[in-house]
């Protein structure tokens, strides 16, 4: 080692002075410390109840309802059906504007619906 | 465990006991380790106070770890030596420049006989000259010459090589020597060291 031996230390009488001067602890201290000691010992005592018998879990109202209409699934199903909506709405097909019109003032004509021959074939003979 | 055995146990088996709830290890390890780490503390801060707090810090991450300290990985000691230091480290930063000037003085004031005197003047004037060295000096000069770690647990707990710690010790002691030497003229000490 890089130390001079230790009996012609310069240092060692301040060495020896600071080691007897250790400071000692108070009682109010030791008794923190010791409080402090009892209080995690009384958290951790009590944590394996709570593992054991969980509290209920509390859903939130979007999870709520989802499972009301059928869960996430059904969720999706529903979302683009919104979409699908919203864009129609925003960028209606040319006649689709025309074809409301006619519904909302009662033509009939726009009932009209120009079916294939052979599904007029079918309905005749009763087939649906 | 009885408490005749609890005394004699080692810290590390101790706080198991702790973890798993015994009311007796916490009082043999806390009577144990608090005066290292409070003289530990006292000694890298320089003030009473702030030791205390440290060493109430440092003994509930202990309380706090026991349950995942795993046997034969760290010493108790080793553990709280470091944890100490890095709560000390943490404080004076935040102090310097407020003034350690601010410290309350030692509680024995005592006054004794000629040669408690000049015992008590030389603790005070390491004290100071401690203060007065880099951190890391300050503490490897604590750990190796006031509590007698060897420099393998000591490199251990400053996480730094041994040959590292040589020479923070060494570079702390010329400092300690040279600041020291100078007082010892000016209180008069006695060359009986």
């Amino acid at each position: 080692m890089m130390d001079e031996p230790e009996n012609t230390d310069p240092l060692k009488a301040f060495f020896d002075a600071g080691k007897a001067a250790r400071p000692e602890p108070g009682d109010a201290l030791m008794a923190r410390i010791m409080a402090d000691a009892d209080r995690v010992q009384a958290e951790r005592a009590k944590a394996p109840a709570a593992v054991t018998a969980p509290a209920p879990v509390r859903r939130g109202w979007l999870e709520r309802l989802a499972q009301a209409l059928g869960g996430w699934p059904a969720m999706t199903g529903l979302a683009a059906a919104t979409v699908a909506g919203l864009w129609i709405g925003v960028s209606a097909p040319a006649g689709l504007t025309g074809m409301a019109q006619d519904v909302i003032a009662g033509n009939d004509a726009a009932y009209l619906i120009d079916l294939d021959p052979d599904a007029t074939f079918v309905l005749a003979d009763g087939g649906m | 465990m009885p408490l005749d055995e609890q005394m004699s146990a080692p810290d590390e088996a101790l706080l198991v006991l702790y973890a798993n709830g015994d009311a007796v290890a916490a009082r043999v390890l806390t009577a144990r380790l608090v005066p290292r780490v409070l003289a530990q503390a006292q000694r890298l801060l320089g003030n009473r106070a702030e030791a205390e707090d440290v060493a109430q810090e440092a003994m509930l991450r202990l309380w706090k770890i026991a349950p995942e300290w795993r046997q034969g990985e760290a010493k108790v000691t080793t553990w709280l030596y470091r944890v100490t230091a890095n709560l000390c480290t943490d404080r004076f930063r935040k102090a310097r420049g407020v003034g350690l000037d601010e410290a309350p003085e030692p509680e024995d004031e005592r006054p004794g006989p000629a040669e408690g005197l000049q015992e008590r003047a030389r603790a005070d004037a390491l004290q100071d000259a401690l203060d007065r060295l880099p951190d890391r000096q300050r503490e490897a000069v604590i750990l190796r010459h006031i509590e007698e770690l060897g420099n393998p647990e000591i490199a251990e707990i400053m996480e730094i090589s041994v040959e590292a710690v040589e020479s923070l010790v060494a570079r702390g002691k010329r400092a300690l020597a040279a600041d020291l030497s100078a007082r010892r003229d000016d209180l008069g000490y006695t060359d009986d060291g």
